[in-house]
C-alpha cells in the first residue's frame, strides 16, 4: 500500500531533455558531445563546424558560454541513492581540459579584439593571464566545491575565491595600463579592459544563473532529504522497536498481538494525524483511554466516534467513568470489545460493549465499589446516568450524559 | 455469524491488494473458515492488472484495497471507474468489497461513491469477512462500524438531523439511523435486528437504502470529501 504521506507525484510534465556534457567521449569540455547528442548529429559534423567558427572569435566564445551553461552529465553508475547528499557526485573536470578551453577563448577574444585596436601582442600575455585564472578559477566550483559556491558548508572559502578572482582582474589591469607610455596607448588600453571585463562579464553571467537554479534544486532535495529522515527517525523509534521485541516474545501470541495493536494504532495516529490534546476533546480523551486500556490488559478495543465534544467537569468524570468500564470489560468480558461514543447537541452517549458471558447488575457484590461507585456513581453525580444490561452474548453499558445548552451554562 | 444457506455455487472472488503477504494470508483464512463456499479466482497487485484480471474472471465479488499503485493514482476508486457495467458468470454485476487500513473517511467515502457495495478494515476477522463477502454477492450492502460513524457524522445524524421522509437523500431516516448507531455499537446484523424488533432482511433493505444515500447524496460534506478525490 503506498503510503499517505506520499501522495502520487501529479502532473510532471517532462520536458525536452536538457543538454548536457558527457563525461566519456569528450575532447575539451564535452560540449561538442553534449550539442551533437542534443540536435541528433554526429559529433564529427560538429566539431567542424564548432572549429571552423572558432577560427574567429565568437566561436569560440559560444563554446565557452554553452560550457558554463550546460551541466556536465551524472553518471547513473556513480549515484548512490542511499547518499543523495554525497557531494562528490559529479566526475571531476579535467583541469588540463578546461585550461586549454580558457587558454583557446581567450586568444579568439584577442583576435576579435586586434581589428578594432590593432595587433599589439604585448597586450597578448597579460589578458590571457588575467582570463585564465578568473575563469579557472569560477569553473574549478563547477562540480565538487558548488557545495561551497552555495554557502552550505562555509561562505569563507567562496569568498576568498572571490576576493583572489577579483584581485586577479585589478592586478592584470594594473599591468596593462603601466605599460603605456602614451596617452594614446593607454587609451587603447582602456578600450581593450573594458572589452575583456565585458567578456567575463558574460561568461560569469549564465554561470550565476545556474547556480542559482542549482541552488534552489539543492534546497528542495534538502527539504525531501530532512523529511525523509524525519519518517526514517520516527520508524526507528517506534516500529523496529516494535518489531524487535515482537521478535524477541515471539513465543506469547497474546504478547505479540497487543504490540502489534498498540504500535498500529501508534502509527496511526502519526500518519494520519488525529487528536492529541487529551484535554481538549472528548475523541482525544477517549482514544487516550482505550489506548491505555489496551497497552494495560492486552485486548483489542474498537473505538467509534461521532461528532465530539467540549471536555468540562462532568465530562471528565464520564471518561473516568468509561475508563471503569472498559476496564471490567478487559477483566471479565470477552473480545472484540467496542466502544461506541455519539455526541450530540445536548446528549453524550458511550456505549461499551463486550462478548463476555455477561454481567447481571443484581448479583455484583456490594464490596465491588467498581461498578457500583466508579460507574453508576460518578455518572450520577455529573447529572448523567449509567446503564448495564445483558447482550446475547456479552454485556452492554451505556453511559449518557446531558450536555447544557450554549447559554443556560453558569 | 448468519449461517450460509444452500450455497449452490463458490462465491467466486477476486483479491486486489499490492501487498502478496496480505493477498496470500486472506486466502488461507478465507480457505480456512468457509471452504467450498468461496473461491478465489484470480489477484492482482494493482490497478491496471486489478480490471484486467476482472474482465478476464468475471468474479462475484472484488476485495478491493483502497491504496493501490497504477491507474490514475486514485487506487480503488480507479479499478471501480475501470470495471463499470463488468457482471459476473451468473449476469450479476460485479460488486466490491472495499478492504482498508485507513481510517481516513475522504478514502473510504471515495471507494463507496464510487460504487464499492462496502467497507470493511483489515483487522476483520476471517469468519466475518466471509459473511462480509457473501452478502455483499448477495447484493446487500456491508458497513463496519467505523463505516457507519462516518455515515452517522457525514449526514449529520449525530448533530440531531433526521430525514422528514425516508427518500429524502441527504438525510437518514429514523430507522436508518437506529440502525447505524446499533451497526457502530458492534452488533452484527441479526443484534440489530432482534434489538429493533425487525427481520434481518429488513436491516439488510436500511443498511442498502443508507448506502444508495451515501452514493447518491449531494450532502455538502460527502460532496466536499468527493471533490477532494475528483469524483464529481
Amino acid at each position: 500500500m503506498p503510503v499517505p504521506y506520499a501522495p502520487a507525484p501529479t502532473g510532471v510534465v517532462l520536458e525536452q531533455p536538457r543538454m548536457t556534457r558527457p563525461t566519456d567521449g569528450r575532447w575539451i569540455a564535452g560540449v561538442c558531445a553534449g550539442l551533437a547528442e542534443q540536435v541528433h548529429l554526429p559529433v564529427v559534423w560538429v566539431r567542424v563546424g564548432m572549429a571552423l567558427l572558432g577560427l574567429s572569435g565568437p566561436g569560440l566564445v559560444g563554446y565557452v558560454l554553452f560550457w558554463a551553461l550546460t551541466p556536465q552529465r551524472e553518471r547513473d553508475d556513480v549515484i548512490d541513492p542511499a547518499a543523495p547528499e554525497a557531494p562528490h557526485r559529479e566526475k571531476p573536470q579535467r583541469p588540463g581540459g578546461l585550461a586549454l578551453g580558457v587558454v583557446i577563448a581567450s586568444v579568439g577574444l584577442l583576435f576579435g579584439m586586434s581589428q578594432a585596436i590593432g595587433p599589439r601582442l604585448s597586450l597578448l600575455l597579460p589578458v590571457l593571464a588575467i582570463g585564465a585564472i578568473v575563469v579557472f578559477g569560477l569553473t574549478s566550483a563547477d562540480a565538487a566545491q558548488r557545495d561551497r559556491w552555495l554557502g552550505r558548508r562555509s561562505g569563507w572559502p567562496a569568498l576568498a575565491r572571490l576576493v583572489a578572482g577579483a584581485l586577479a582582474v585589478v592586478a592584470g589591469a594594473v599591468v596593462l595600463l603601466s605599460r603605456g607610455q602614451s596617452i594614446g596607448v593607454a587609451s587603447d588600453i582602456a578600450v581593450a579592459t573594458v572589452i575583456v571585463l565585458l567578456g567575463l562579464l558574460m561568461l560569469i553571467a549564465p554561470l550565476a544563473l545556474r547556480l542559482w537554479s542549482d541552488s534552489a534544486d539543492a534546497r528542495s532535495a534538502r527539504a525531501r532529504a530532512d523529511e525523509r529522515a524525519d519518517i526514517a527517525a520516527h520508524l526507528h523509534d517506534s516500529v523496529l522497536q516494535t518489531l524487535a521485541l515482537i521478535q524477541r516474545q515471539a513465543t506469547d501470541p497474546a504478547r505479540v498481538a497487543t504490540l502489534a495493536r498498540v504500535q498500529e494504532r501508534e502509527l496511526r495516529t502519526y500518519l494520519y494525524g488525529g487528536a492529541t490534546d487529551a484535554e481538549a476533546s472528548l475523541a482525544a480523551a477517549l482514544a487516550v483511554v482505550t489506548d491505555e486500556i489496551e497497552m494495560g490488559h492486552g485486548i483489542p478495543i474498537d473505538v467509534v466516534i461521532s461528532g465530539d465534544a467540549q471536555m468540562d467537569d462532568h465530562v471528565h468524570a464520564l471518561v473516568r467513568a468509561l475508563r471503569e468500564a472498559l476496564t471490567n470489560a478487559a477483566r471479565h468480558g470477552t473480545p472484540p470489545v467496542a466502544v461506541y461514543a455519539a455526541a450530540g447537541p445536548d446528549l453524550i452517549e458511550v456505549f461499551v460493549r463486550d462478548h463476555g458471558p455477561g454481567l447481571d447488575i443484581e448479583t455484583i457484590p456490594e464490596d465491588r465499589l467498581g461498578v457500583r461507585e466508579s460507574i453508576i456513581g460518578r455518572m450520577t453525580r455529573a447529572g448523567g446516568s449509567a446503564t448495564v444490561r445483558r447482550l446475547d452474548p456479552g454485556t452492554e453499558w451505556t453511559l449518557t450524559l446531558p450536555t447544557p445548552t450554549p447559554g443556560s451554562h453558569p | 455469524m448468519t449461517a450460509d444457506t444452500s450455497p449452490a455455487r463458490p462465491v467466486r472472488v477476486v483479491i486486489v491488494d499490492d501487498h502478496k503477504m496480505f493477498r496470500t494470508g486472506v486466502k488461507a483464512e478465507l480457505s480456512e473458515v468457509a471452504p467450498g463456499r468461496l473461491e478465489i479466482v484470480g489477484e492482482a497487485p494493482g490497478v491496471d492488472e486489478a480490471i484486467k484480471v476482472v474482465r478476464a474472471t468475471h468474479p462475484d465479488v472484488v476485495l478491493l484495497d483502497v491504496h493501490l499503485p497504477g491507474g490514475n493514482g486514485r487506487g480503488g476508486v480507479d479499478v471501480l471507474h475501470g470495471c463499470v457495467a463488468q457482471e459476473s458468470l451468473t449476469g450479476q454485476p460485479v460488486r466490491f468489497l472495499a478492504l482498508s487500513v485507513s481510517d481516513a473517511a475522504d478514502d473510504v467515502i471515495a471507494v463507496i461513491r464510487a460504487g464499492a457495495r462496502g467497507y470493511v478494515t483489515k483487522s476483520i476477522t476471517g469468519s466475518d469477512l466471509a459473511t462480509a463477502i457473501r452478502r455483499v454477492a448477495d447484493g446487500d450492502a456491508v458497513f463496519s462500524p467505523r463505516l457507519a460513524g462516518f455515515v452517522l457524522d457525514a449526514f449529520g445524524a449525530s448533530a440531531g438531523e433526521i430525514a422528514e421522509i425516508d427518500e429524502e437523500l441527504d438525510r437518514l431516516s429514523l430507522r436508518e439511523r437506529e440502525v447505524m448507531r446499533l451497526i457502530a455499537r458492534g452488533y452484527q446484523y441479526k443484534e440489530v435486528a432482534k434489538e429493533l424488533f425487525i427481520s434481518i432482511k429488513t436491516v439488510e433493505t436500511h443498511v442498502s437504502s443508507v448506502l444508495r444515500k451515501l452514493q447518491l447524496s449531494s450532502r455538502h460534506e460527502l460532496t466536499t470529501w468527493a471533490m477532494g478525490r475528483k469524483l464529481v
